[in-house]
């Protein structure tokens, strides 16, 4: 371990304290103390659930320099994994075997009359918990892997292979909003009830959702902090840098993109997966294009290359976003109108490329990056 | 029967004083007597009847004080009331009130004449049979068309000869014979007849019989095997036309939808390989060129009631230096500062375009639908059944130009030489006096102006929508990777080929979520085996 | 520096296809048969026959387009031969990957030095360790107290041990160069592909880069691809000409100085 990578790691062990004792302490302390509604428990919840897909982004962005217009699509995907096992705890009245929330847009056509519906095969392994959690995670995991195959196998690189991930969610949006795909449509999964045995609207079930969620945030990080600090980690440096240099040494850079990519789509998965029980419902309007993107900004916001900031930026963006998603007025005038919300995200991604760069964890602390060493 | 057809041919002019009085005759309730007097006015074979046939099945003739009247629509006020204003019959003139408007007449005042199904049917096959023998080119298609719609009439076929041996349309000539069969078919009980009747529609290529025909295969088991040979073969005549009209309706709209994305590619290309800067925002360039169009016609007051074609000639160039502006605008305050930077130029065009959607939306509101120049509106046959629009063929033509224009500004004109230069190396471009900056500024506009004229090209086959940009910036972008940003024809072959293959797969037995998923899996596929684009560059400078 | 050139005569290279069996093969570490390469109709490079010996030291000298660094690329696998075969200690590599060559043992540094800028000096040479190209060891490995030495060892040599945990975009050009050599060496490739070593550097610089070639002679076969004759000569080696993707000229750097054709091709005609 070199010096440099010691101070860095020593960083990150403080950041993840100071986010451990931030999310699992003082929120639930607020919570318990009355100064903050279940509500915002359950929306910090969410965001968290945000700051674990963002947390992804930056391991193959903002430290391996691919950048990803895909992840919302893991996240999606490993969201209708544990949808799926939520629609299942609410069975149709029409045909026990099939979830309600699927019944109501089942196709008839193909041949199946009202009640005699057959479960599709793919909804089986949903039904058991375990089973959901494991498939969640890996099914992204594993979609992140073929993309990588396609792409960096044929050394497709930089915006080349941005523009793919993103067509690639083109793709998948219009598979997933497509009726015949038993996936409900546009329609999305909805109608569920319970989850573990709490009833949805539980205030118990939502602080136990919010805990989970930090404590997932927590380990992503802590791995993800453990992973860029290793060999393998710098190797991913060296890929951003200048990767056909690291074929010369014998490295296989794409194997190493692979990985890390297909990590990056687990953790989106593990995200996605954790949202559900708190959002209550799944469509595909979650992986259309833009919320990749978005995805983007908020780990741009936040600065890439470091950890902490992806989480920040991902809590802050979607803070603003609640904030002035609803008019704002002082006394009788309307000062903000949600109307105005898209122009001013617009204003965000310019001034996130122009003003700065290197996010918001960056702007107070100058010599926060490696600079610091050149001075000493 | 002979003299009805004769009288109709002969078009005479009726005495007013008698037809009135049939008309009157039509009141009565006797159904007979009604009979008689409907034959007698098909019997005049007076033109008037046309309308007067027309607006009798619909149940509105009107007499007002035994004058016949054909009444508009039916106007109710708020006494619930009812009025109507009136034509006559017999002169074609409308009652005026004092002020020169349509007089509205209250309906107690009048009586109203109401067929039965029976004369109904009767005087829609007559108006249809006068129609066939009318000097109106569109009316004759038209009424050939519907002679060979149920309920079939034997008695057009004479018509129908006529029309298909002498008629100067060949289109008529064609839908004519077509019919003829149809009807003979249909109303025949000769075997012998029908098979014929069969046979010559599988020579006509006709699509119209294609359901007949598989129908009479699959139910009809009296059909000997000599007969199921006809049919068989009558059906694999229409088939085979059948899919050559698809494949042209195919290769229309793709070739059409092919030229949009390869003006937008063009511009994307260019910027993308001069500057490094990958424009997110330049679906947003194509929406401003459309808005741009809808501004104009708005403007000029065009429309399908008053066309002011000349908008669109003003549209055209307008919607191009519009787009170049804004185009301008976002170069120097946004993309200035990211010039080879990919993916930050990428991040903060996608705001660009946020911002440029939502103003836009909170301008004109959501949706619009635009009017074509009149001239750009309907088509022109190629064969049967395959028409090609003339805006597409103008969007097509348009693209062309358009590349004509740009390869010629880029291989044979100063600024396209110091394009190139600029492109190949930026520094030593500047160190022989080249300025690199406002060469980008002017490879921006360009790229923007592209796209402009793109969106004034989509008016005239697609409405207006603020983010209508998205949903070409994507396949767009994938043109450019297929297509490389070296040279211009690797796009424009990409950009053909995109939209006639997403073409094809759409309107075949893929819906279009599969044709993009399998345009997707091809695209991937083609990036294993040429990483760089159709025409990759080669030597040290390839850096793949 | 008393300076006695030694005499290299021209190698006779053997006109037969190697085979890999053949006492031939074994006697060449790096072998090129019948290589060319064409871009677009233009010859970057055209040699029927070209060798270089176990443990040698090779200089390769010419003019801008004579097709130097495009021999590197095809030996080190960057580009695909038109057509033609390349022998790597007796195995044909043609057609291998830049990795599979690489992990064989041929070395390279470009022409311009390309190291990793965020890592640092220590973690540039770390990287360059031999045999840790594995993905999944990578996440579990930690570099032993041996390897550091060796590291600390090596960039004492270029003086670059006070700079080792600043990142690399911080360094001077020269310093670069000389980090990019030493990760080069720290590799212990059995052929190495050293595209200008001195190009950018002070005439102190560039004698401490020949001294680093120098050291190599004896147990390392090492190709220098060079613009600088004083360079060249300090490294005492046997000069290959090339011009216009041929072989123009073989031998000591005295012998190809004399000679005429050489001349013309540096001077212009």
């Amino acid at each position: 371990m070199s010096e440099f990578n010691k101070v860095s790691l020593q960083r990150a062990k403080r950041h993840l304290l100071i986010m451990a004792v931030l999310g699992l302490g003082i929120v639930p302390l607020m919570y318990f103390t009355g100064l903050m509604p279940i509500e915002t428990v359950n929306m910090l919840g969410r965001y968290l659930c945000f700051a674990i897909v963002a947390v992804g982004l930056d391991l193959i962005w903002g430290y391996t320099g691919i950048l990803s217009m895909c992840q919302a699509l893991f996240f999606t995907v490993g969201a209708y994994g544990m949808g799926m096992y939520m629609a299942h705890q609410y069975p149709s009245a029409d045909n026990p075997l099939i979830p309600q929330s699927l019944y109501v847009v089942y196709p008839y056509d193909i041949g199946q009359g009202k009640g005699e519906e057959i479960l599709p095969w793919f909804w089986w392994p949903f039904k058991y918990f375990p089973l959901a959690v494991i498939l969640s995670i890996l099914v992204p995991c594993l979609m992140a892997a073929l993309v990588g195959l396609g792409g960096f196998f044929s050394r497709v690189r930089g915006v080349y292979f941005a523009i793919l991930t993103q067509a690639i969610t083109v793709a998948a949006f219009l598979f997933f909003s497509n009726n015949d795909m038993f996936l409900c449509g546009t329609n999305g999964l909805s109608q569920f009830r319970t989850f573990l045995g709490f009833d949805l609207g539980d205030d118990k079930l939502k602080l136990i959702m919010y805990m989970m969620t930090a404590l997932s945030l927590l380990g992503v990080v802590g791995l993800c902090q453990y992973v860029v600090h290793s060999r393998f980690g710098r190797i991913l440096v060296a890929v951003r840098d200048a990767e056909p240099a690291l074929r010369f040494q014998g490295y296989k850079p794409h194997h190493f993109k692979m990985i890390a990519f297909a990590f990056a789509g687990a953790i989106a998965g593990l995200g996605g997966m954790l949202y559900t029980p708190q959002m209550q419902i799944i469509t595909p309007s979650n992986m259309a294009p833009i919320e990749s993107i978005l995805i983007v900004v908020w780990v741009a916001v936040g600065g890439r290359g470091t950890l902490t900031g992806a989480v920040i930026g991902a809590l802050f963006v979607n803070l603003i976003y609640s904030w002035l998603t609803s008019p704002i007025s002082i006394g009788s005038v309307q000062v903000w109108s949600p109307d105005f919300w898209p122009i001013l995200l617009g204003l965000l991604f310019i001034a996130v490329v122009l003003v700065i760069p290197t996010g918001v964890v960056n702007i107070k602390l100058p010599s926060f990056g490696r600079k610091k060493e050149v001075k000493a | 029967m002979l003299s009805f057809i004769l009288c109709l041919c002969l078009r005479a002019t009726a005495d007013d004083a008698a037809i009135q009085t049939h008309i009157q005759t039509l009141a009565s309730r006797k159904s007979s007597e009604r009979a008689v007097a409907l034959d007698a006015l098909v019997a005049t074979g007076d033109a008037r009847m046309v309308p007067f046939f027309d607006a009798y099945r619909i149940g509105s003739i009107y007499l007002r004080e035994g004058v016949p009247f054909i009444g508009g629509d039916v106007i109710t006020d708020n006494n619930l009331d009812q009025f109507v204003s009136l034509t006559s019959v017999l002169t074609g003139e409308t009652l005026l009130d004092e002020n020169g408007e349509p007089e509205l007449i209250p309906l107690l005042e009048l009586e109203n004449l109401s067929p039965n199904r029976k004369e109904r049917i009767k005087v829609r096959s007559v108006s249809m049979l006068l129609n066939l023998s009318s000097p109106d080119k569109d009316t004759r298609l038209k009424a050939a068309k519907q002679a060979g719609v149920s309920p079939l009439q034997t008695d057009a076929i004479p018509f129908l000869t006529g029309l298909a041996e002498n008629d100067p349309s060949r289109k008529i000539r064609h839908t004519a014979a077509e019919s003829m069969a149809l009807i003979e078919f249909g109303t025949s009980d000769d075997v012998d007849v029908r098979m014929d009747a069969i046979r010559s529609l599988g020579e006509l290529n006709s699509l119209r019989a294609l359901a007949l025909v598989e129908n009479l295969l699959e139910k009809d088991e009296t059909l000997t095997p000599k007969q199921t040979a006809i049919v068989t073969a009558a059906r694999k005549n229409i088939i085979t036309h059948q899919q050559k009209v698809k494949f042209f309706d195919n290769f229309k709209f793709g070739l059409s939808t092919g030229s949009i994305y390869i003006l937008m590619a063009l511009g994307l290309a260019i910027i993308y390989g001069l500057m490094g800067v990958i424009n997110m925002a330049h679906g947003e360039m194509m929406m401003i060129g459309a808005y741009t169009t809808f501004v104009l016609q708005k403007v000029f007051g065009h429309g399908p009631e008053s066309p002011q074609n000349h908008f669109f000639l003003v549209a055209l160039p307008a919607s191009f230096l519009v787009a170049a502006l804004v185009g301008w605008v976002i170069e120097r305050l946004v993309v200035r500062k990211l010039y080879h930077r990919p993916f930050e130029s990428l991040l903060a065009t996608v705001g660009v375009s946020f911002i440029l959607i939502q103003v836009v939306r909170l301008i004109f509101g959501d949706n619009q639908s635009s009017n074509s120049p009149t001239w750009l509106v309907g088509g022109f046959e190629v064969a049967n059944d395959m028409t090609l629009s003339f805006n597409r063929v103008f969007i097509f033509f348009l693209t062309m130009a358009a590349v004509a224009g740009v390869m010629v500004l880029m291989r044979y004109t100063t600024f396209g030489l110091k394009v190139r230069a600029t492109m190949q190396h930026r520094e030593m471009a500047a160190s022989v006096g080249i300025h690199t900056r406002r060469m980008y500024s002017m490879t921006f506009m360009l790229g923007s102006g592209l796209a402009g004229l793109a969106g004034c090209a989509l008016t005239t086959v697609s409405g207006i929508t603020p983010d209508m940009g998205q949903n070409y910036i994507v396949d767009s972008f994938l043109i450019v990777v297929i297509g490389g940003v070296g040279e211009l024809i690797g796009v424009v072959c990409s950009g053909l080929g995109m939209g006639i293959i997403l073409q094809s797969l759409e309107n075949s037995f893929f819906s279009p979520v599969w044709a993009k998923i399998i345009i997707l899996t091809m695209v991937v596929a083609f990036i294993q085996f040429r990483p760089a684009g159709l025409f990759p560059p080669k030597g040290r400078l390839a850096d793949v | 520096m008393s300076v006695t050139a030694p005499a290299f005569d021209a190698i006779n290279y053997p006109m037969e296809c190697p085979d890999v069996n053949s006492l031939w093969a074994k006697k060449y570490i790096l072998a090129l048969q019948n290589i060319t390469a064409v871009f677009d109709g233009f010859k970057a490079l055209d040699l029927h026959a070209f060798a270089i010996e176990h443990n040698e030291l090779r200089v390769i000298i010419g003019p801008n387009g004579a097709g130097k660094t495009t021999f590197c690329d095809i030996v080190s696998g960057k580009t695909r031969p038109t057509t033609g075969q390349v022998y790597f200690d007796g195995q044909d590599i043609t057609s291998l990957s830049e990795m599979a060559i690489a992990l064989k043992g041929v070395g390279r540094k470009f022409q311009t030095p390309t190291v990793y800028d965020s890592l640092t000096t220590f973690e540039n040479m770390e990287l360059a360790l031999p045999g840790n190209q594995n993905p999944w060891r990578n996440l579990i490995h930690k570099h032993s107290a041996d390897d550091r030495e060796k590291i600390f060892h090596q960039l004492e040599r270029v003086r670059l041990a006070d700079d080792a945990h600043t990142p690399a975009k911080y360094l001077s050009h020269g310093q670069r160069q000389w980090l990019a050599i030493s990760s080069l060496i720290l590799s212990g490739p059995k052929l190495l592909l050293v595209d200008e070593p001195a190009a950018g550097l002070t005439d102190a610089e560039t004698v401490l880069t020949a001294e680093l070639l120098l050291e190599l002679r004896g147990d390392h076969t090492v190709v220098v691809i060079e613009h600088d004759m004083d360079f060249v000569r300090q490294l005492e080696a046997r000069v290959t000409v090339f011009n216009e993707g041929q072989i123009l000229a073989e031998g000591s750097l005295d012998t190809v100085r004399e000679n005429e054709e050489v001349k013309e091709a540096y001077l212009g005609r």
